[in-house]
């Protein structure tokens, strides 16, 4: 009688415990899960709206001025990032390396300037609030008055 | 071709718009580098070596002026030292609307998509060196003049190359002659990572001027027309160019010169890609400008992309030339940039 109960006890911690893991599951998402990508800009510079095709000419270094004649500084984040290894692929379509390769070729040709890379995303928000013309991507965006956000149109980043 | 005055007019209006431009702006300056060390076997025997150190240096002075310096040291034999210091290129750029720039110094002339993408970084090259028509000197490699560039315009990414230079026979620092280099090439890239162009190049040789270590003892009228292809995709890679060089002598008439070359791989994985490059040099009987010796490669090779600062390439060549006859070798390339 009483193994009886102590095994229905058992059961009950078990069904229970596996009940927790399975909505603890269901409540944080795989890490593996690529977050989304927001685009921000320079109060100076950029659009309030640009389509995909413009943004990846834009930070493929083929558009080097906005509009309004301001030099076009581009700021990523590190290809050693999750925030740089999604942007990598989901607007250059390239793995980190060769994203680093197609800049350093491009920089050596003397086509375009490089980049600006950086660790966190703060950091790249900070540059591109102090840099006019500066458009950069980043996976989390604070609050901050002197950037702004880009939507685009045509593809989810 | 061009006339002294044009020249200076160029130089005038290039020192206006600089002048014009000089707004103050925080100078961002960047030094990197290439290099290579090498190991082969040829004719029973294995040697060890190195190329050149490549040393460039880009700088933004402001928001429209750029420089950019790549200087190479490389064994030279005649050199007391044993090696000397080259300046490859030497660029001042000013942007003077959107992707339209006036350039001045010293380019790598863009007469193919080889010469003027990857220029002395090995690390970059899809084989271990270049292709044959480089070392045959088909193409003059460098021009020190004034140019205007301007690229991707339009759905089709057009670009623009116009150079005036001092030309074939001249020092860096000044003119052999009155007469000038042109160079006008042009391309598109209808897709990414597609590249189609055509260039021309002329020229008048002086008659007494030094070009590839020789002395030329006819005046010279050059024209030489290139096509270039290249296609670097996720899996399939491909390169073609193809030089018809055209000398014109008072005596010997208009002699044609071909030189082509093919470069296909595959990447088998991101960092694997096997390759292949076929090179074919000929040149028409009675040419007395280039050295003629008609000459045929197959070079197969593989290289494995460890990142993007540093490649092992490992190829065998078979060259038959109409000098030299057959050769084949092997040689092993670790590239890196720094």
């Amino acid at each position: 009688m009483k193994m009886k109960r102590i095994k229905r006890y058992q059961r009950f911690i078990f069904t229970k415990f596996f009940f927790v893991t399975i909505v603890l599951f269901s409540a944080f998402p795989g890490s593996s899960q690529t977050s989304s990508l927001t685009v921000i800009s320079n109060q100076k510079g950029a659009p309030a709206t640009l389509n995909f095709s413009e943004l990846k000419s834009i930070f493929m270094g083929e558009q080097q001025r906005w509009r309004s004649g301001t030099k076009i500084t581009i700021a990523l984040m590190k290809t050693n990032t999750a925030a740089g290894k999604n942007t990598s692929e989901t607007l250059y379509g390239m793995s980190g390396d060769e994203l680093n390769k197609f800049w350093l070729a491009l920089v050596f040709q003397g086509k375009a300037s490089a980049p600006n890379f950086f660790n966190s995303a703060s950091e790249l928000e900070n540059f591109v609030a102090q840099n006019p013309g500066a458009i950069g991507i980043v996976d989390q965006v604070a609050a901050n008055d002197e950037i702004k956000t880009v939507q685009v149109e045509g593809k989810k980043l | 071709m061009i006339s002294k005055k044009t020249t200076a007019i160029f130089f005038l209006l290039f020192l206006f718009t600089v002048f014009f431009s000089l707004s103050s702006s925080a100078q961002n300056t960047q030094i990197k580098g290439f290099a290579d060390v090498l190991t082969s076997y040829q004719n029973g025997k294995a040697s060890f070596g190195f190329d050149e150190q490549d040393l460039f240096i880009t700088s933004e002075l402001t928001d429209r002026i750029s420089f950019l310096g790549e200087s190479v040291f490389k064994y030279t034999p005649s050199s007391p030292t044993d090696f000397s210091v080259s300046i490859e290129r030497l660029i001042i750029k000013y942007n003077f609307q959107g992707n339209n720039n006036l350039i001045l110094g010293k380019i790598h002339s863009p007469i193919n998509y080889w010469n003027n993408t990857y220029h002395h970084g090995r690390v970059f090259y899809p084989t271990i060196g270049r292709p044959l028509l480089f070392a045959a000197e088909i193409i003059p490699l460098h021009t020190t003049g004034i140019s205007l560039q301007g690229h991707d315009f339009g759905k089709l990414r057009f670009g623009y190359d116009v150079v005036i230079g001092n030309g074939l026979g001249s020092a860096p620092v000044q003119d052999n002659d009155k007469r000038k280099s042109v160079t006008v090439a042009a391309h598109i890239k209808p897709v990414d990572n597609l590249y189609l162009g055509v260039s021309w190049y002329n020229d008048a040789v002086s008659k007494g001027a030094t070009v590839m270590g020789k002395v030329i003892g006819w005046k010279v009228n050059q024209n030489l027309f290139t096509g270039s292809v290249a296609y670097f995709g996720n899996k399939f890679e491909l390169l073609t160019e193809g030089t018809l060089g055209i000398d014109k002598t008072d005596t010997t008439g208009s002699k044609n010169t071909l030189a082509a070359y093919l470069y296909t791989g595959y990447k088998v994985t991101e960092k694997l890609i096997p390759y292949i490059r076929l090179d074919d040099l000929q040149y028409q009987n009675g040419e007395i400008y280039f050295t003629k010796n008609n000459t045929t490669s197959v070079i197969a090779g593989l290289r494995y992309q460890i990142n993007y600062l540093a490649v092992v390439k490992l190829e065998f060549q078979h060259q038959h030339a109409e000098v030299e006859g057959n050769t084949n070798s092997i040689t092993a390339q670790f590239a890196v940039g720094f």
